[in-house]
This record gives C-alpha cells, sequence and structure tokens, in this order.
C-alpha cells in the first residue's frame, strides 16, 4: 500500500515571531523613540532588517506597580528597554515572594500511558500542531500571568534596589552572558517596555555601534555590582565604599565569545586549545581575580608543562592568600600558581590597593595556603582530563564506570520509552580510563549550543534549569548541533503520525533538533539512571568531580 | 575515582525476610497450616516476584525504583527462594515426573542466574580494559571498515611492487581472519589464540615480500591488532548479551510448569 508523501512549508527564522500581535504600526512608533531613531538602520543587512528585528524579535509589555518583570535565579532570554514609566531592581528576595512555580510533571497515568501511547515509527510529529502554532500568540514568559509583590516598602532594602527610568536597558546581562538573572526587576510605576528576545538584541548589538556601546557599558556596570554585591569579601561595605571598589576594578574578558568554534576545530586537528594566562605563576600579585562567566585553570609549574590544581567558574575567585600575605607581612610575594583562560571568561580584577584600603583592614585571615601538591600526578589525571577536555562545562554529565557496566542498553532503553520511542542519547563517547562521558547532552553551565539559534528553540527551562528545545519552534537549522562542543544534539528526520517522512516542497525532510532533557517531565527523574541495574550510570556535576579529584592547594575558595 | 558504593539495604531486608520465613516455619505446628503448602505459597509469592524485574525494565516511565535496587532484590530473592525451594521439597531432587521437570527448571534458573551474573561481575572490567569501546551492534560496521583498509593496503602493496603475492595469501589466508569476527571462546578467556595466529601468519608470509610489501605488511599487522580489539568486544559483550537467552524462557517455562504444579497439588489434595 502506498502512502502519500506529506508536504509542509521549509521553517524559517521569523517564522514564529516573539509576538505576532506586533503591528507594522508599533513598529513605527518604536522607530520614533530616541533610542531606536537613533540607530544606523542602514547597517543592517537586508535579510535582517531593523524593523524586521522589531517586529519578529521583540514585543511591548506592559505593568502596574509591583508587577514583577524578571526573577532572580530565571534563566531569561530577553532584555528589556524602558518606553515608559520605571522599574526597580531589587537582588535577593525571597524565593516565595517571586512565585516560584514547579516544574510541570506528567501524571502517574500520563506517564504509563506511554507504554501504548509510543508510535513504533521513531520521531512521529502532528505536523498539523505546527500549523496551529504559527498562528498563535507567541510570548517567553508568559505575559498574561503576572505575578506582583505585595507591600513593597516593607520586602526591600533601599540600600540595595536602583530605579531604572526610561530609556534604561536592562535584562542583557542574562540574555547575552546566558547565566541566570542576577536581580529581580519589578515596575516602580505603570511601565512599558519592549522586551527584545536575545537574538534580536544579538543582531542590534552586532551592527549598531551605538548600542553596542550602551549594551557593553551597561553589561560591565551591572556585572561588576553584581558580583561585588554577591561577593562576602565586600558584603560589609558601605554603599560609597562598594562604589568606590567598583570604580577602581578592572573589567577583562579573555578568549572568543564564541570558544567552542576554535576548540571543535583544535580537537579535530588534535592540538590543545591555547589558554591566554591571566595571572601568571612568579609575579608580584596585584589583587584578586572574580571570575564572572567562563572558565579558567590555576595550574603550577611542574616539570615542563603546567600541572592543572583546579578550575574555577562563575563566582569563584582567585589570588586572595597571595595578596592577603603579601600585605599582612608586608613583604613582596610571588603568585604561587598561574591562572589561565579556559575558552571564554569574563574576569574582574580588584587591585591590591584597593583591597588593601577597603577590605583587608576588615577581613580575617584567610585560610592558610594549603602545603603544595605532594601526591603523585597519576591521582590528578581524571580531573586534568575532565579540565582539557572542556567536560568542566557540564553539570548533568553522563558519567559511566566501564568496570560495572555490562553494555545491556537498559539506559538506552528507558530513554527511548520515555521519549517517544527514540533514545536521546548515545552510549558512546570519550573515555578515560575506566570512565566514559557519554554522547549526552551535560546541560553545561555555558550551554553555547544556545548561541545562534535563530528562534529561541533551545533555552534554559525557566525553573529546572536545564537546557530544552521547544520541538514546536524548532526549524532545524543545526545551528546548535553545530555549536555543541561535545556532539550531544542530533538532528532527527520527522515522521507523521501515520509513519510517513515529512518533507518540504522541494521533497528534502523536515529535521528537528533533539537531545536529553533530562527527562524534566517525566516522573522520579533521568531515566536512564534509574534504569541501570549496576548504579554504573550516573548523571553528575563536573565541578563536584573536580573538587574531590583535584587538590585544594590552589588559593582558591567559592565565595 | 572511587566507585559507588552498591547499597547495602536490600541485603538487609532479605535477611530480615529470610528470618522471619524462619519464624514462621518454626511456629507452623502451632497455627495449624500444612508445611508444604505454606512454603509454596511462600515460594510461587517469591518467584512471582523476582519475574516482576524483568516487568520493572519495561517500566522506566515510573517512578518505582532503581533498577539496581531490583537488581540486588532479585539476587537475595533468588538465594531466598533456593533455600525455600529445599525446604519446601525436603531432598535435592523429588521424587515424579513434573515435579522433576519443575526441580531441573528451577535449577537451570539458579544456574544460569548465578553464572549471568559473574559474567556481570567478570567481563565488564576486560571489556574496559581491552582498548577500545564500541557499540555491541556496530561491529559488523567496524570490521567491514577494517576490511577495507586491509583490502586497500593489499591493493596498494600490488600496485606498487608489481607482485601478487601479498594478495594471494590475502585470498587464502588473511580474508578468513578480517571476514568476521573470530577466536570467540579464546577472547572470552582471555586466551591469546588470535594474536599468535595472526603473529605466526605475518612471519611465514614475511619473508616472501619485497621491502615495499613489507611496508603495507605493517599496516595490515596494525589493522589486525585493530580487528582483535574489535573481536574481543564482540565475544564478551555477545556473552553478556546472550546468557539471558537461557535464563529468561527458562523462568518462563518454570512459572508455567509452577502454576501448573499448584493447580495439580489443589486437585489432588481434596
Amino acid at each position: 500500500m502506498s502512502v502519500a508523501t506529506p508536504t509542509m512549508n521549509r521553517p524559517h527564522r521569523w517564522d514564529v515571531p516573539f509576538d505576532s500581535d506586533m503591528s507594522d504600526a508599533d513598529v513605527e512608533s518604536l522607530m520614533s523613540i530616541p533610542e531606536i531613531a537613533n540607530v544606523h538602520a542602514e547597517l543592517f543587512p537586508a535579510h535582517i532588517p531593523l524593523r524586521g528585528i522589531l517586529r519578529n524579535d521583540a514585543r511591548l509589555v506592559s505593568f502596574q506597580p509591583g508587577d514583577i518583570v524578571c526573577r532572580e535565579g530565571d534563566y531569561g532570554n530577553s532584555a528589556f528597554l524602558i518606553l515608559s514609566g520605571a522599574v526597580r531592581v531589587a537582588p535577593g528576595l525571597p524565593r516565595e515572594l517571586l512565585g516560584r512555580q514547579p516544574v510541570h510533571k506528567k501524571g502517574l497515568f500520563e506517564a504509563l500511558s506511554q507504554l501504548w501511547t509510543n508510535p513504533r515509527i521513531p520521531e512521529v510529529r502532528d505536523t498539523e500542531r505546527y500549523r496551529n502554532i504559527r498562528t498563535q500568540s507567541r510570548g517567553e514568559s508568559g505575559a498574561a500571568t503576572r505575578i506582583f509583590l505585595q507591600d513593597v516598602p516593607a520586602v526591600l532594602d533601599p540600600t540595595r534596589t536602583v530605579t531604572l527610568p526610561a530609556g534604561q536597558i536592562f535584562g542583557e546581562l542574562a540574555a547575552l552572558g546566558r547565566v541566570p538573572r542576577s536581580a529581580t526587576v519589578f515596575a516602580a510605576t505603570e511601565t512599558r517596555l519592549l522586551e527584545i528576545r536575545w537574538q534580536g538584541l544579538r543582531e542590534m548589538r552586532r551592527y549598531d555601534p551605538g548600542w553596542k556601546r550602551h549594551i557593553d557599558e551597561n553589561y560591565r556596570r551591572n556585572a561588576l555590582r553584581g558580583v561585588l554585591q554577591a561577593n562576602p569579601l565586600f558584603a560589609g561595605l558601605t554603599a560609597n565604599d562598594l562604589q568606590a571598589v567598583a570604580d577602581q576594578v578592572k573589567f577583562r574578558t579573555y578568549g572568543s565569545f564564541d570558544w567552542h568554534v576554535s576548540y571543535k576545530e583544535m580537537r579535530e586537528r588534535g592540538v590543545a586549545d591555547e589558554e591566554p594566562i591571566i595571572a601568571a605563576e612568579g609575579l608580584v600579585p596585584d589583587g584578586i581575580y572574580l571570575i564572572r562567566a567562563g572558565f579558567a585553570r590555576v595550574s603550577v609549574r611542574y616539570g615542563s608543562a603546567q600541572r592543572t590544581l583546579a578550575y574555577l567558574g562563575a563566582g569563584d575567585q582567585f589570588g586572595l592568600d597571595d595578596t592577603y600575605e603579601s600585605w599582612i607581612t608586608r613583604k613582596p610575594s610571588r603568585r604561587q600558581n598561574s591562572l589561565s583562560g579556559l575558552g571564554y571568561v569574563d574576569v574582574l580584577r580588584v587591585p591590591s590597593q584597593v583591597l588593601e584600603k577597603y577590605v583587608f583592614p576588615h577581613l580575617p585571615a584567610p585560610p592558610k595556603r594549603a602545603p603544595p601538591v605532594d601526591r603523585p600526578i597519576h591521582d590528578d589525571a581524571f580531573a586534568e582530563w575532565l579540565v582539557d577536555e572542556r567536560l568542566i562545562n557540564g553539570t548533568q554529565m553522563m558519567l559511566i564506570d566501564l568496570d560495572r557496566c555490562v553494555r545491556c542498553d537498559d539506559c538506552v532503553k528507558a530513554c527511548a520509552s520515555t521519549h517517544g520511542g527514540n533514545p536521546r542519547f548515545i552510549r558512546h563517547g570519550r573515555t578515560f580510563d575506566h570512565w566514559m562521558v557519554a554522547n549526552a547532552c551535560m546541560h553545561c553551565r555555558d550551554p553555547v549550543c544556545m548561541i545562534g539559534c535563530p528562534t529561541g528553540a533551545i533555552h534554559r527551562h525557566e525553573t529546572a534549569g536545564v537546557v530544552v528545545i521547544n520541538d514546536d519552534t524548532c526549524i532545524g537549522c543545526g545551528t546548535c548541533a553545530n555549536s555543541c562542543p561535545y556532539d550531544n544534539i542530533r538532528l532527527v528526520e520527522i515522521a507523521n503520525p501515520s509513519g510517513a517522512p515529512v518533507v518540504d516542497d522541494e521533497g528534502r525532510p523536515i529535521v528537528k533538533a533533539t537531545k536529553c532533557d533530562l527527562c524534566v517531565q517525566q516522573l522520579g527523574g533521568p531515566a536512564c539512571a534509574r534504569a541501570c541495574p549496576h548504579d554504573a550510570l550516573r548523571r553528575v556535576n563536573a565541578s563536584v568531580l573536580v573538587e574531590h579529584e583535584a587538590t585544594t592547594a590552589t588559593g582558591t575558595r567559592r565565595p | 575515582m572511587r566507585a559507588v558504593n552498591r547499597s547495602s539495604w536490600p541485603v538487609w531486608v532479605g535477611g530480615l525476610i529470610a528470618f522471619t520465613g524462619l519464624m514462621v516455619w518454626y511456629r507452623l505446628p502451632q497455627l495449624s497450616l500444612s508445611p508444604a503448602f505454606t512454603t509454596g505459597y511462600i515460594l510461587f509469592g517469591l518467584i512471582v516476584f523476582l519475574a516482576l524485574y524483568s516487568g520493572r525494565k519495561r517500566l522506566s516511565m515510573l517512578p518505582v525504583g532503581k533498577a539496581s535496587v531490583w537488581l540486588t532484590l532479585h539476587l537475595v530473592g533468588g538465594l531466598l527462594a533456593l533455600a525455600i525451594f529445599w525446604i519446601h521439597v525436603r531432598t535435592i531432587w523429588p521424587a515424579g515426573a513434573i515435579d522433576q521437570a519443575l526441580a531441573a527448571l528451577f535449577y537451570g534458573v539458579c544456574l544460569s542466574g548465578v553464572i549471568g551474573y559473574g559474567l556481570q561481575l567478570w567481563l565488564p572490567g576486560r571489556l574496559a580494559h581491552a582498548g577500545r569501546e564500541i557499540i555491541y551492534e556496530r561491529v559488523p560496521t567496524e570490521v567491514a571498515s577494517i576490511r577495507r583498509q586491509v583490502e586497500k593496503a593489499v591493493l596498494e602493496a600490488a600496485g606498487e611492487s608489481g607482485n601478487d603475492t601479498l594478495g594471494n595469501d590475502y585470498l587464502q589466508t588473511m580474508a578468513w581472519y578480517f571476514a568476521r569476527p573470530r577466536f570467540f571462546w579464546s577472547h572470552v578467556f582471555g586466551g591469546r589464540r588470535a594474536e599468535n595466529w595472526m603473529q605466526r601468519h605475518l612471519e611465514t608470509i614475511g619473508r616472501y615480500l619485497t621491502d615495499a610489501e613489507r611496508k603495507h605488511l605493517t599496516r595490515i599487522a596494525e589493522l589486525g591488532a585493530e580487528k582483535r580489539r574489535v573481536d574481543v568486544q564482540y565475544a564478551l559483550q555477545g556473552l553478556l548479551k546472550r546468557w539471558t537467552i537461557f535464563h529468561v524462557p527458562l523462568a518462563a517455562a518454570m512459572l508455567g510448569l509452577a502454576v501448573w504444579h499448584l493447580i495439580l497439588v489443589h486437585v489432588f489434595a481434596r
């Protein structure tokens, strides 16, 4: 029996606008406000015009006083331009005030029904649903459902809040840096905002020098304040002292924002990635280094190479004990270790003289420097390997103990049975001794797969924090799969419910990106780990592994 | 990095169940229950519980506990079933055709289970250090890839030297080795037959080759070693997958016969 081949239009960027209610009149109105009118529209390429960005990557949202615009800790994908009114930025609000919602989980019957509802053919999709979606209004933050702060004066510490007036941009830190929101923002008055999803923000920054300068200045200023306020070293400072410290902090970026590109190229060539030196061993300490984003390696000279002692991620700091010792003993000392960048890393340096003036006089002596490394280098080999392979990026790395794994593939079968009949990982990957890091999404701290997604289909789950792909808005362009440094995203050809492959008008198959979603909708957590009869498979945070493996003789600590 | 500690609580739970069972057995005369019926039903219940482990594998979407806990309970329950079986039949080998068939199946299930678990303890470590990790289903593709590279080397040797010595030898001898996985049992028991076979063969043909051909023979030797690593994976992973071919059908047959046994016992007990 022959089955007619179903066809559909090939999906494109802007097929699913950020808000389908945005009209040409809205766009024209926006073009008249100074922040947009000053944009050099002629610098934008023809296929990504400024008006197109405003029409498809932005939307207009209104808030009443007290309405929460974005919450601290959320993984937001958009930034906001204040058109009218004002908002207040409030870090450190209690979670219960922010109306955190639990992650939607399948019910027991819904979960069980997968036994008989899973199609016999893998990757079946209801293509009718895609057509319906394109006619619906879209929005990432659920504009219709608002959470508001009650009794605002009682819950706020006025010294720790900032009011942003019209014309200001906020939220770009999380949108561009792929980091959680650093503070809660709520409407101080009746407020109208232009919300720009990060794909549009990226284009604005790329093609307009004014927006680039503005965003970068905000980025530096806001990053600085957020990082300093969150660090216990500066917790006791008055607002004036904190500002004085902030004024003298040096902001540096090492490596490329798209570090995964060079990393993949170097892996293919079989050579190690180059690491820029941030602070060199043997030099006089010039302050402490705070890692704002990305990763850095702490190492010590050993033989003719560098031996890894630890790696640092966002929120970690380097060099406190060296700098403090130099101050307390009044004798010039030398750095005991080096700090180098792993891919892209944002670093803040607080100079020694600033620390000596504002911080050290009130600081209890930091932990003494741990004794020199005296254990065999082989004990550190596993951690060294994790750092070299950049696997430190993973927060949910699939680690398989090959000494225990009986290769039964129960993990693969469990994954398939919870994902429509097709597994979302491959039980194969990089190995070290008897450990294998399988090709499963690691839900990275720095998810570079999200860079370049034209529709924002791949995103952080707002509450669970895992990286997920919205199948409805994925256009199968493969950008995420190409960006993933670990080859953990697969493009699959989809079929309709009758099993026929879905193709476009030219007969080319329609594909969708798929990957491990950590069973975010399933009961009981990742099915793969629960299905392993020998406890050989675990989902682990690479940083926890490295902390166990690496020595602590680094002069580093997590604030 | 240290391996994960295996959970020990199922062992304690199993021990508690065993202790309770023995206490019940000790108190049976006072409870006026037939020991044979009681132990029979306990044994049947335990066998059904053991069979549920297979069901657990199909219910990965439900929060029904970790498979590792189920496996531990399966092992403890299996040992317990063996003890209750002996208490139930009061002998190692019962009389009567059906009972003997049931006992044979029971012992078969136990034996295959013990062997299977032994393989699961023994082989993963060997696989991990066999030099190369390969997914079992990809072995034919890997073998074909190696074979293509060997044949390419043979053709290049012939092209460069103008001799067909290596080509003839490939067709007569080496093609057998590279055609499919070989030396299955030698690899299972950690023997070196494959290595010795390849070494002996390379030495034999080597004396007839020119320097140009020997360069390609060296490449073929490397590919032979690669093929051997693939064969090791095929043999050990194959064994790990195949033992359940005996265990599961035997268990299913035993369960069916146990139901029949139960019916007969009730019919003839009246």
